[in-house]
């Protein structure tokens, strides 16, 4: 053991002589002042129009511009674009661009950017093509001013191009230089400044930011997976912020002076759908069985320690298109009274869950048990996500567990998911009624009419049990008692423009 | 030729020659199977890529930028010649070379190992010596009980109690990250003790059990014997008797460890940010990244071959009754 005594102490006289009083990271270079932002991982590339990973989202939100953008209450407003009007049959959208603005290169905003950029999501056929689906051309009016011409009303035009940064304003010198997915230029208030692989990547204050320049020098982003090092870190001062907590520290955080602590419950929603294709999944009754039997509380619990919150629909309480729902509740009777006018008995049910969705694992135990009194014998499959995409895309499951992000519009909550061949319709649900209603919500610009047919949709699609849903995660983030004029927000999107560090 | 014949003539050349030669051979099968084993392995890289809702359209045009609709034996034989060139490809998620990606994360992964490694051999090579020459003693039962705990203690948890204690709580060392050495040497310092003692106290505890094996064997040894007949001091019977005749075992697991290391410790990598090549090799199994996969398996087997090989010459410099054949 002296052995071991002598090089703790060596390791004591390195970190003695190496130590510092500052904790700060000093990287050596111009990020000193920077805001020290630690998210969960890595972004996979930095082009918004291609990516589709939350970790490069939560940088580009700074980065770059969309025409109209959410606020804290999921409204659109103004951003790239100053005012819109609509034409009285509802097919030309016309866009005034705001004046003055710059890309970070120096080059100024034109309409034929916002051309540009929405033409190359639809004609390279990119991920977020659907949102265009009603669009049948972008035009250049004048230098400041661009026409969206759509082929039917189209009520969440809006949300559907401003709704998140994938439909961002890019520059198509940065993407024709093949640049933008590794040095990207936007419009937004922070500058690309440089990155480490697998370690950080730093942006600068756009001085000439049309919203007013930011209050902070820079934000340098950290990619700290581990939830307990980056909540050590915060403690220690070493970051100023993060969203990598863990849930089952959050009540403890609440009574922490020294750390601010963000808790939002968002619009994300988690869910649990049966494959239709397969008997004896198809049979309404057996699906509603299983609705009844499931113990949404204790899955709440299990999967965020009390941080969510459980709903049986997609649409969370405080959204103008909220419905009140209640009709299951775990009840036994009422599951054995549905299913013994079914011919099953001694099923097994195999149900497709992912280590990288950690909850899917744990709903998956706790639904094991609470169908095991119906006879139903849950095998629990667990593959890593690109495996779970490959067999969903196949049909290869009788259960699945997943989670949608960042929606906003109910044509996001409920259009792919449901509706008759909808590319997101991976249980094979198909109902004429719910169709007619996804159909007629698509282009009635009444929000009240609007709102009804949601809610119709909505009620139907829990009653035949397409989905069961399961709960409305929080947005949980923390930072140092420092950092003023920074909020969370439901939709995740994280804005450091208006931060300030004292 | 005569040159050639001279080079040839070196029994060590000869010997390194036909090392390199054997090595090419050994990449190149690593190639082959590297190759059909992430095209084997379920999870498309062009579905992970557009997430969860896309058009058939999105997709079949992802799928031809990236290469990846064309025969597969097309794309093998064009990423091994590119290989043989030094050209692993680019990236499927951000276009960006993969040597250079490489390249960006071997300092902080070789600089762990370092670290990690001394670490080891410090705690391990007195610890073992010592329990070994008091068999049966109560320094040897300590030392079992602390490797044994050691083995098992898991590296995560060790790491977030490292960063508890010296980070938290006496604020001495940042508790995550990385400064690279050339830049900022005390930096580099500072970030790089927590995770070294981490991946350096877990090899320890498994170095230190082949050490004390080692010594034990060498111990009982006729010669040992001898020599203490004969009075030597029991220094000199341990220095110049059983160390250094215990030096070879001790080699090869200390080369073993190493390459671990160098292969990648994922999970400390991953308790303290460390940017190593652990986590690319995680992050870009995750999206079935093939041309990330398939050049970071060929960086971590050539270094594998490297150790070998020094391994192997320094058994020689130890123990000069081995030859290098």
């Amino acid at each position: 053991m002296r052995g071991r005594a002598v090089a703790v102490g060596i390791v004591l006289a390195l970190c003695l002589t190496a130590c510092s009083p500052g904790r700060r990271v000093d990287l050596g270079d111009e990020a000193a002042g920077n805001l020290v932002a630690a998210i969960a991982g890595e972004p996979d590339q930095l082009d918004p129009q291609k990516t589709t990973a939350y970790f490069s989202f939560e940088v580009l939100e700074n980065v770059f511009d969309t025409l109209v953008e959410p606020d804290e209450d999921l409204e659109m407003r103004p951003a790239l674009a100053e005012s819109w009007e609509v034409s009285p049959d509802q097919l030309a959208w016309t866009f005034h661009l705001r004046n003055g603005v710059t890309f970070h290169d120096g080059s100024p905003l034109s309409a034929a950017d916002v051309v540009y950029s929405f033409n190359r999501i639809i004609n390279e056929k990119l991920s977020n093509a659907y949102k265009f689906s009603s669009v049948s051309s972008v035009t250049e009016l004048g230098p400041d001013t661009v026409r969206i011409t759509v082929t039917q009303p189209t009520p969440n035009l809006l949300t559907n191009i401003g709704g998140f940064k994938g439909m961002a304003i890019v520059s198509r010198k940065n993407v024709e230089s093949g640049q933008i997915a590794t040095h990207p230029i936007g419009t937004g208030p922070f500058m690309f400044a440089g990155a480490k692989s697998g370690d950080s990547i730093r942006l600068k204050a756009n001085p000439r930011y049309w919203g007013g320049a930011p209050a902070v020098s820079g934000v340098t982003f950290r990619f700290i997976s581990e939830p307990s090092t980056a909540l050590s870190a915060l403690q220690a001062g070493e970051i100023d912020w993060t969203d990598s907590v863990p849930t089952q520290r959050v009540d403890e955080l609440g009574g922490d002076e020294s750390v601010r602590l963000g808790v939002t419950p968002s619009t994300d929603y988690w869910y649990l759908a049966l494959n239709e294709a397969r008997a004896p999944w198809g049979d309404v009754r057996v699906r509603q069985a299983i609705a009844y039997a499931i113990d949404r509380g204790a899955i709440v619990q299990a999967t965020s320690y009390g941080t969510a919150t459980a709903n049986q629909l997609a649409i969370p309480t405080g959204s103008p298109w909220y419905t009140e729902y209640h009709r299951y509740r775990r009840d036994l009777d009422m599951a054995q009274s549905l299913l013994r006018a079914t011919t099953l008995t001694d099923q097994t049910l195999d149900m497709l869950v992912t280590s990288d969705y950690p909850e899917t694992v744990t709903t998956a135990q706790i639904l094991a048990d609470n169908l095991k009194p119906l006879g139903i014998n849950v095998e629990i499959r667990t593959v890593d996500f690109a495996a779970w995409l490959d067999e969903q895309n196949k049909g290869n499951f009788d259960m699945l567990m997943m989670g949608w992000l960042g929606n906003i519009d109910p044509d996001d909550f409920y259009y792919a998911q449901h509706h008759t061949g909808g590319k997101s319709n991976a249980q094979k649900f198909s109902n004429p009624e719910v169709d007619e209603l996804l159909d007629a919500g698509r282009t009635e610009v009444n929000r009240d009419a609007r709102k009804d047919i949601y809610a119709k949709a909505a009620t139907i699609i829990a009653d035949q049990v397409s989905y069961i849903y399961l709960y409305n995660p929080s947005v949980i983030q923390a930072w140092t008692t420092r950092l003023s004029g920074y909020q969370t927000r439901q939709d995740g999107a994280i804005r450091f423009r208006t931060a300030r560090l004292n | 030729m005569t040159l050639v014949k001279t080079v040839l003539g070196h029994p060590v050349l000869r010997f390194l020659a036909r090392r390199v030669l054997y090595s090419l051979v050994v990449l190149f099968g690593v190639l082959v199977l590297v190759f059909a084993l992430v095209h084997l392995v379920p999870g498309d890289p062009v579905r992970i890529a557009l997430g969860t809702r896309y058009t058939p359209e999105a997709y079949d045009a992802l799928r031809s930028e990236s290469g990846l609709d064309r025969p597969l034996v097309a794309q093998f034989f064009s990423y091994a010649g590119s290989a043989a060139t030094g050209d692993l490809g680019v990236s499927f998620r951000n276009g960006d070379p993969v040597t250079l990606t490489l390249a960006d994360r071997l300092p902080a992964t070789l600089s762990l190992a370092a670290v990690g490694i001394l670490i080891a051999l410090v705690i391990s090579l007195p610890a073992g010596i010592w329990a070994g020459l008091r068999r049966g003693r109560l320094a040897d039962a300590i030392v079992r009980v602390c490797s044994q705990f050691g083995v098992s203690v898991p590296d995560f948890w060790m790491g977030i109690l490292l960063i508890g204690l010296f980070a938290s709580t006496l604020g001495w060392l940042p508790t995550s990250g990385y400064a690279p050495l050339a830049a900022n040497p005390g930096g580099w310092l500072r970030h790089v003790i927590l995770p070294g003692v981490t991946v350096g106290v877990v090899a320890a505890a498994i170095m230190t059990r082949y050490v004390r094996a080692a010594v034990l064997d060498v111990a009982s040894m006729a010669y040992v014997r001898t020599a203490k007949s004969k009075g030597l001091p029991p220094r000199v019977v341990t220095l110049r008797h059983i160390v250094r005749n215990a030096l070879v075992p001790v080699l090869t697991i200390t080369g073993i460890q190493l390459a671990t290391i160098l292969g990648g410790v994922i999970v400390v990598e991953v308790v303290f940010a460390w940017p190593g090549l652990g986590r690319l090799v995680y992050q870009a199994v995750a999206t079935r990244d093939y041309p990330v996969i398939q050049g970071a398996v060929l960086l971590i087997a050539t270094m594998f071959l490297l150790i070998n090989l020094a391994v192997d010459m320094l058994y020689a410099m130890v123990d000069p009754r081995i030859r290098l054949s």
